[in-house]
């Protein structure tokens, strides 16, 4: 197979659009595919401050050294889960890459900051640890880019999860959710900040592939706490239908996002004039105590009593 | 067609597997090609790439799961 731009020998196929590129050629394509969804979508303009939530992972360092590359204002910041050796794994990847590209990156630390962490989430009525994990991160990426004047966060989303997630709103006709699912999500609140997903369009391999021709070291094994989890089953029909026919779940994606978003219901949480601010964080909310303090508050009952039956066990 | 050497990344799992192209290899493992790299060294293969006998190949899955940050 020969690179679609300088036919030398290509690296990486794309198969959805016929097209394939060289280890040379390959990160100015992706870039370009960045920059013109960014263009497309108006997701950032080049005096944004923009907070990039980073995990140590592929999408997150690759849309980072992405953005950086592209001219952007793009800082980082990383929150430390307490997901024992992984977390530690996936927090020394992040900060190798800040320092090795001189960015700045921020850290939040669930324990010390707050008592608990996301394995306390866990047997608690916060839910599923994947979906409870999420609303975690939402809301200190927000918090964070607020309290400091971020005007953007931008998030590794990329086509597979975007398609996965959709798959699993219709499965279950998630219509408030289906309604939110887009690249862009737009303030509605003045602490609420404006959410981009400059990865949407590009796949799951591609952002591999550009992280590995450029050298960066991300974190390769799986959250521990993500085993079994819907999306990745979702992923798995999908890449499964993606076999015979290729831009799949592309068309499933974008088909939606320009045929079948404008016809579903915007969800409540969009609709400003519900929003206000949470009693004790401050943080905006449909209800009078947020999301996140109600699930912060059982973590935190979780640790202590964790912490109790350990010292129980020693007497 | 003789046996190659591929490692299954993270786990290290070591598999050894006849075949003739990257995109036979993939299929004889029962392994999506949107779902995986193969890699020759530092160098990511396409499906089309012949192999032979005494290559050492990488596979690394690209899939992850759970809530994005």
């Amino acid at each position: 197979m020969k690179c679609t731009r300088c036919a030398r020998t290509a690296n990486v196929e794309i198969r959805r659009s016929r097209q394939a590129y060289c280890a040379a050629c390959y990160p100015d394509w992706f870039r370009a595919q960045v920059q013109e969804r960014i263009d497309h979508d108006r997701m950032l303009r080049h005096d944004d401050k923009v907070l990039v939530a980073v995990s140590g992972g592929k999408d997150s360092l690759a849309l980072w050294h992405a953005l950086v590359r592209l001219g952007y204002q793009a800082d980082g910041m990383y929150l430390r889960l307490g997901i024992g050796g992984y977390s530690q794994r996936s927090q020394e990847k992040a900060e190798a890459f800040a320092r090795s590209e001189g960015l700045r990156l921020h850290q939040v630390d669930l324990k010390a900051e707050y008592g608990y962490t996301v394995p306390d989430l866990l047997e608690t009525r916060s839910g599923k640890p994947c979906s409870a994990c999420g609303a975690v991160k939402r809301y200190q990426f927000n918090r964070v880019a607020s309290d400091l004047g971020y005007s953007v966060v931008a998030t590794g989303h990329n086509l597979d999860d975007e398609a996965a997630t959709l798959f699993g709103n219709v499965v279950h006709w998630q219509t408030d959710y289906l309604g939110r699912q887009g690249p862009v999500l737009e303030s509605t609140h003045p602490k609420l900040v404006r959410k981009v997903k400059p990865l949407y369009r590009l796949g799951e391999r591609e952002t591999a592939a550009y992280a590995l021709v450029q050298g960066i070291d991300y974190i390769l094994e799986e959250c521990p706490m993500a085993v079994g989890a819907k999306s990745l089953i979702y992923k798995e029909m999908l890449n499964a239908l993606e076999e015979s026919q290729p831009g799949a779940k592309h068309q499933f994606l974008v088909g939606f996002l320009k045929k079948g978003r404008a016809s579903v219901q915007v969800g409540s949480f969009d609709q400003a004039t519900q929003l206000k601010e949470c009693v004790r964080c401050g943080q905006p909310t449909t209800s009078l105590v947020c999301t996140h303090c109600k699930m912060a508050d059982r973590g935190r009952e979780k640790a202590a009593a964790r912490a109790a039956a350990v010292d129980g066990s020693r007497d | 067609m003789g046996l190659m050497q591929v490692t299954v990344r993270p786990s290290q799992e070591r598999r050894e597997v006849a075949a003739a192209t990257v995109e036979a290899l993939l299929t004889q493992l029962g392994l999506h090609r949107d779902a995986h790299l193969v890699l020759r060294g530092n160098e990511i293969l396409t499906a089309d790439v012949r192999l032979k006998t005494d290559d050492v190949l990488d596979i690394i899955p690209v899939i992850s799961g759970g809530s994005r940050p």
